[in-house]
């Protein structure tokens, strides 16, 4: 069956839209009907699978120094013409020209809900800022095989705008996006740890399914002043809340954390706190509170001058199946709070 | 030891009187079934279904699934459902086609239970889809506590098991798979060159604590339990239960447990499957500690292995405490490959994995229960009455949802592929 050629609208900065070069590159967005400059390339690769109805031209300098506002102005240019399917680029080399083919694709994802693909090579500072949310199709440097270049985006293109399964990043040639899909092996994940373990047994070469995580390692900073002076915060992530859990922290994958003043407590009543957290047995925590919270320990010590003095907050958020993302934002936020507080240490709990 | 499963092949089950298998049909006496299992007063209002691979059926609340075993002499669901007595040696009456699904018509959370399709795209992702199911549905007679509940409720499905596998007791068995394992020590001399491979099976997660009556190993509710080594053929023979969370794991899962099968398919070709130890995943860093150091103890140690494999139950903390074990054993030299599902939330391939031990470098994941999946329309809901206007229509789910999709013991195809 054949399907109705898709309406494309291309993207391409001063120099592939044929305006000019360098001085040339505070050009605003415009947009042209059919294929201008590189779009030709576009075309040419689509054949009669789509036709070019619109090519968007903007000057780099243009999309560098606005940033957001270049794209959104460059959106409404995309949303006008229509598209079933955006390319932009390829950029090649050229790190302004890489960096608004990203920002433009992902937000025609976003906002528009069409597909979008561009094309960089490995070095442009845009695969790194975009290849998680775009497909960005790996290139040459220079656009010495414009046509060959292009017809892989346009061929990835059509299978993103037809709904069609991607093979991997390897297969399809764009980078990783560092992104899971679950797809059906060709045996079962017993089988295939089995012969897994007897390769490695052989000291035959084998490829695990799971990337090694690439937590950077956190030193432990120094306590810079005497421990009888210093202001010590207790933070958690066992999920302490008082009851009703005023702030709505989720019982797992969280994106919520709360401060709790704890001025005026030499301890934690146990009636007054509840415990969302779905990744352990609470029971205890709720019994006594002070198992993951230590007030009752902590202001014993302050009293005694031990440590300087018990910050009135407790953070507390829950750890369990929360992201990467949500956890580095929360734990930046909570160390901001912290620090302009004047807390120079923290017991942080976990479970 | 040596267990003989005598399976029966099944493609056809209906409601009949008496129960029994003719050729590949078995019919089923409902009414006979219903008085045997509602005899437990801790449940009310018993209900029996029947669902086909095909039909456009949803069943939903599942708890459970239980495959039909029967052993010819001796307990079965030793500890739990019979008296305490060895599994794993003899012979052991086995039902293929068939499966008994127990509902949970009690948790108002549904979010934690789960749905089979019989039929669309999601039926060929789960072995229950092709399996015809006894569904059972059972309510809690007033003033039954949860845990009791539950405890009921696997009862029935352990004796509906039973009692469908029973029917083949006079049939020609359609094959027989013969488990033999002698003892660890005993390998032959022409096969000593092998290397030595063991199971190290984590059978519960104490993130949630077990109840009195959620017998896990031999119907004990492994609140204490310390790595212990058993027989592959006591695992598959009904001597390991699934506890009452039930996190993409069933014991239909167990009972035709597939690392045990494949370690079984190389033994004495490829490897000497040296012995299984189970564990459980501790909720405190000592006791985790001591269970990762026993475990490789009893692996490198008693069992003598080159080599394990690894599997977990639960979520996070089952997958450290996993990995923490692997690690040792990797201190002590021997290999280890591990089962991990895809952690990440968010499906970034980063938040994958939450460990990073030595040695501890080859994964194989079981896929990701987070990603999103579209339950289509159905004509019909079992299981589920009151659920039912939701679960007709098509609705949007993850696989985690579709009881199994994802088999932490690694039971199917599906793996989380980086893009």
């Amino acid at each position: 069956m054949a399907s109705e050629p898709l309406r494309v609208v291309c993207y391409v900065n001063q120099f592939f839209g044929q305006l000019g070069g360098e001085e040339k590159a505070g050009v605003g967005p415009q947009v042209t009907d059919g294929a201008v400059g590189a779009a030709r390339a576009v075309q040419q690769a689509l054949g009669d699978a789509g036709t070019v109805v619109a090519t968007v031209i903007c000057g780099d300098n243009y999309a560098a120094e606005r940033g957001e506002r270049a794209v959104a102005e460059m959106l409404a240019l995309v949303r006008a013409a229509r598209p079933d399917l955006v390319i932009a680029g390829p950029a090649f080399l050229a790190g302004r020209y890489g960096v608004a083919c990203g920002a433009l694709c992902a937000a025609v994802q976003a906002q528009l809900k069409i597909p979008a693909v561009t094309g960089m090579q490995a070095e442009n500072p845009g695969v790194e800022l975009y290849r998680r949310q775009v497909h960005v199709v790996a290139t040459g440097a220079e656009a010495t095989r414009m046509l060959a270049e292009v017809t892989r985006l346009v061929a990835l293109g059509l299978k993103l705008a037809r709904g069609e399964a991607l093979g991997t990043p390897a297969a399809e040639g764009y980078f990783a996006r560092g992104v899971t899909r679950n797809v059906v092996a060709g045996a079962s994940a017993a089988d295939r740890a089995t012969a897994m373990l007897l390769d490695k047994l052989a000291g035959r070469p084998f490829a695990s399914e799971v990337p090694r995580p690439a937590f950077p390692g956190v030193p432990a900073p120094r306590l810079i002043k005497p421990l009888a002076g210093a202001t010590i915060a207790l933070v958690t992530d066992g999920g302490l809340v008082p009851q009703g859990n005023p702030d709505g922290i989720e019982a797992l994958n969280a994106t919520r954390y709360g401060a709790y003043s704890i001025e005026g407590k030499a301890s934690l009543e146990a009636a007054q706190y509840d415990n969302p957290h779905r990744g352990y047995d609470t029971s205890w925590v709720k019994q006594d509170p002070h198992r993951l919270v230590p007030v009752d320990v902590a202001r014993e010590l302050e009293q005694r001058g031990a440590i300087g003095k018990l910050h009135e907050t407790v953070y507390s958020t829950v750890g369990v199946a929360t992201t990467l993302a949500h956890s580095a934002r929360m734990g930046q936020e909570i160390a901001d709070k912290l620090r302009a507080a004047g807390v120079d240490a923290v017991i942080l709990t976990s479970t | 030891m040596r267990l003989e499963l005598r399976w029966s092949e099944v493609d056809e089950l209906v409601a009949g009187s008496p129960t029994r298998l003719a050729g590949k049909r078995l019919a089923v006496d409902l009414d006979a079934l219903r008085t045997l299992l509602a005899g437990d007063a801790r449940l009310t209002g018993l209900r029996l279904d029947l669902v086909h691979p095909g039909e456009r059926c949803r069943v939903g609340r599942v708890f459970d699934v239980v495959a039909p075993r029967a052993r010819l002499e001796g307990e079965d669901f030793p500890g739990v459902l019979g008296g305490v007595a060895r599994a794993g040696d003899g012979a052991t009456l086995a039902l293929a086609g068939v499966a008994v699904v127990a509902t949970d018509q009690q948790t108002d959370s549904v979010g934690t239970l789960a749905v089979i399709d019989m039929a669309g795209p999601n039926a060929a992702l789960s072995a229950f889809g092709a399996t015809h199911n006894l569904v059972i549905s059972a309510w809690p007679a007033p003033g039954t506590e949860r845990p009791d509940y539950l405890a009921a409720v696997r009862l029935a499905a352990l004796k509906a098991a039973v009692a469908l596998a029973r029917a083949a007791r006079e049939a020609e068995p359609d094959r027989v798979e013969v488990l033999a394992l002698p003892p660890s020590p005993r390998v032959p001399v022409e096969l000593a060159h092998l290397p030595r491979v063991a199971y190290v099976f984590q059978i519960h997660s104490h993130q949630r604590p077990t109840g009195l009556d959620e017998g896990i190993l031999y119907g004990d509710p492994v609140r204490r339990m310390l790595p212990t080594i058993v027989h592959p053929n006591e695992v598959l023979d009904g001597a390991v239960l699934r506890g009452f969370m039930g996190r993409s794991v069933t014991t239909w899962a167990t009972q035709n447990h597939p690392v045990i099968r494949a370690l079984y398919a190389r033994h004495g070709r490829a490897l000497w499957f040296a012995g299984v130890v189970v564990t459980v995943a501790q909720a405190t860093e000592p006791e985790r500690v001591r269970s990762a150091l026993l475990t490789a103890g009893l692996v490198a140690h008693a069992l003598g292995a080159d080599g394990a494999v690894f599997t977990k139950i639960g979520g996070g903390a089952p997958h450290v405490d996993m990995a923490q074990a692997a690690a040792q054993c990797e201190a002590l030299g021997v290999r280890t490959t591990l089962l991990v599902e895809d952690m990440s939330t968010d499906g970034s391939a980063e938040g994958m994995l939450l460990f990073d031990f030595p040695g501890v470098d080859a994964l194989v994941n079981v896929g990701s229960s987070h990603e999103p999946l579209t339950l289509p329309p159905m004509d019909r809901v079992v299981g589920a009455d009151d659920l039912a206007p939701r679960l007709l229509g098509e609705s949007r789910a993850t696989y985690g949802t579709l009881c199994g999709a994802i088999e932490q013991v690694g039971a199917t195809r599906i793996m989380a592929e980086v893009r």
